[in-house]
């Protein structure tokens, strides 16, 4: 037997309940494919950003915020650590680097970052353009930061306020090795002589210059002794200003937990980014755990409506079945028929739905990408494929009642 | 395809208490035609159904060619009916959404998976009948037209009977008369046993046999 002609007929018959029954299902499963995609993208977007920054010491407080402000470049107030802290941290023997991160200034929306050499070169894996800056005044650059190399910026204090004063004054005076006249708010002028390789961070828009920049234009000195001009490590360690967050690259695994566990006093914290990551994913993973069983619950109903719409559509093809009856259908043709259409409208549906809500999934990654800097990228994968399997092997298990319904119609009353 | 006899006996079917059929005794030669007929509600549709396996008598045996189809289970007559059986309705009852040819092919999709090898038979039959078989649909067919693709339709099968419920009552009377003239012809040409339940008295007079019915019991002819 051959059903497939009968099931397409009637289709056709009622294509524009069929197709409004499809997009239903197609919007149903996309909901659900969006968010779980969504959810993922944003969750390997964030972990992959982080992946740079073994370890992080700051002065005790809020590690998300620590975490917001450092890694993700979110301004947010924090506490400064101790310079006696920091301090000990550059004569870290299980330390490869030692990189102090400063931040509080911005060029327009972009964030301005103080930083080492070292730590630029290790979360940008070598530069796509110029060189690493070598002088106070000189900057890297994001890989999607508007600027380009050789370009002089004007850097303001805050993020995205006004641009700062008399900065040609406190540009010579960094470059003579003293402390910035008239303290904060005071930036000399920047010139950018690179520019990083994507690192799919916030840190992609920002403006990277030496710490000693940053320092300088907050009136805390460089940390060096005035008359030395150079830039990064070894810093003068009476010099030190206090700093937001220092990033820390432990030699190995066995040092990364020596450091951890040693500066968790009351004067300093350290932790991994990932396990405060862990925590908020644990968060979000609950909160998407509900919403996933929400959005398939709201699929099984709007598939069990369906059925209910679709037994009504092929009750008014009654006439339709009894006539093949007549002409000698068996049941189990008239079953197979009512089955097969009701499982192309969900499959087909279901498909859509998957490719609807990938698509979703993707725009929203992409806006996000594009106000947070993190970069994600949303995919289909093995739970997104599970949903919609499951969705699909419900609706193909459902759609066995409107087949028995149908079938089981008597055949002379509807021929009459 | 010769057609088949039939031998009914004691045949009877009641619905809430009361007898709709009772006829103690039919018989159809092959290669003729029979016109069951009587006014509205006098059993005509329900005896057509009962001799196609379609309805099952309370009592008494439908024989054709031997084979009692009243013994037959449900899945034995259907399967009775696509080899033996074509059905012709007052209504036609075409699927609209196909075209002439796959709605002639549809009774070859009921048991083959592939209908290629009557794709040629479907459409010499759309032409012996002088239908166009190219339309996309047979909705764009006049009414005579879709009733021919509907005789066609139940020839696909090359079927031993043709069962008819009336077949011209919706139908112009040049066009009926046509359906009634290729009625007679499958009968009396190509020796197929044609039933027909029908008010038309164009069709009662090319019959070889007419049963009157009144309240599903056998009147005699007037």
């Amino acid at each position: 037997m051959n059903p497939f002609p009968i099931a397409w007929a009637s289709l056709r018959r009622n294509s524009f309940t069929g197709v409004l029954f499809l997009l239903i299902v197609a919007l149903a499963v996309a909901l659900g494919i969006a968010i779980s995609a969504q959810e993922r993208a944003l969750r390997i977007g964030s972990a992959r950003a982080a992946d740079k920054f073994d370890l992080i010491v700051a002065a005790p407080g809020s590690h998300n915020d620590v975490l917001f402000s450092t890694v993700y470049l979110d301004p947010t107030a924090v506490e400064l650590l101790d310079p006696a802290i920091t301090r000990l941290l550059f004569e870290e023997a299980e330390a490869d680097f030692v990189a102090p991160i400063g931040f509080g200034d911005a060029i327009g929306s972009d964030p301005v970052v103080g930083t080492v050499a070292p730590f630029v070169d290790h979360l940008s894996g070598g530069l796509a353009e110029g060189r690493l800056f070598e002088d106070i005044n000189e900057a890297v650059v994001g890989a999607l930061s508007p600027h380009a190399v050789g370009n002089e910026l004007e850097v303001s204090h805050g993020h995205g306020g006004a641009t700062g004063t008399d900065a040609d004054a406190a540009a010579d005076a960094i470059e003579a090795g003293e402390a910035v006249p008239g303290g904060d708010g005071d930036h000399p002028h920047i010139t950018i002589v690179g520019r990083m390789q994507p690192t799919g961070t916030p840190w992609d828009r920002a403006i990277v210059v030496p710490i000693e920049y940053n320092w300088a234009a907050h009136g805390l000195g460089t940390g060096h002794l005035p008359q030395d001009t150079h830039i990064g490590a070894p810093f003068d360690p009476d010099a030190l200003p206090g700093l937001p967050a220092v990033v820390v690259k432990p030699k190995d695994v066995a040092a990364a937990y020596g450091l951890r566990a040693a500066y968790r006093t009351p004067q300093s914290t350290a932790f991994f980014p990932a396990e405060v990551l862990v925590e908020l994913y644990a968060l979000l993973g609950d909160a998407t755990a509900i919403m996933s069983g929400l959005t398939l619950a709201a699929q099984a109903l709007v598939v069990a409506a369906i059925l209910a719409g679709i037994v009504a559509i092929l009750d008014l093809q009654r006439q339709r079945f009894a006539v093949l009856r007549a002409l000698g259908a068996s049941p189990l043709f008239i079953f197979t028929t009512v089955w097969i259409y009701v499982a192309a409208i969900v499959v087909t549906g279901a498909l859509a739905g998957l490719v609807l809500g990938w698509g979703a999934a993707w725009v929203v990654s992409d806006l996000l990408a594009q106000s947070t800097g993190v970069a994600m990228r949303a995919e289909i994968g093995a739970r997104e494929l599970s949903l919609v399997s499951t969705l699909v092997g419900l609706g193909l298990l459902l759609a066995v009642v409107p087949a028995l319904i149908i079938y089981r119609r008597p055949v002379v009353d509807a021929l009459r | 395809m010769p057609g088949l006899p039939l031998a009914v006996s004691g045949l009877r079917l009641a619905f809430a208490g009361a007898d709709v059929i009772d006829l103690p005794s039919l018989a159809i030669a092959p290669g003729t035609m029979t016109v069951l007929s009587g006014a509205s509600g006098s059993g005509k549709s329900t005896l057509l159904y009962l001799l196609s396996g379609l309805l099952r008598p309370d009592a008494g045996s439908i024989a054709w060619a031997g084979t009692d189809i009243a013994l037959l289970g449900e899945s034995r007559r259907d399967r009775w009916r696509r080899k033996e059986a074509g059905f012709i309705f007052q209504n036609f009852h075409l699927i609209e959404e196909m075209s002439p040819l796959d709605n002639v092919l549809v009774p070859i999709w009921l048991d083959s998976f592939s209908a290629n090898a009557k794709r040629r038979r479907a459409l010499d039959l759309l032409r012996q009948l002088d239908v166009p078989a190219e339309r996309d649909s047979v909705a764009k067919l006049s009414r005579g037209q879709q009733q021919r693709v509907a005789i066609a339709r139940a020839l696909s099968g090359n079927p031993s009977i043709i069962f008819a419920d009336e077949p011209t009552a919706s139908l112009d009377a040049a066009a009926g008369e046509t359906v009634a003239a290729i009625l007679q012809r499958l009968a009396r040409e190509d020796g197929r046993t044609v039933v027909v339940a029908t008010h038309d008295p164009a069709l009662k007079v090319l019959a070889d046999q007419s049963l009157l019915l009144d309240h599903g019991k056998r009147e005699p002819a007037p």
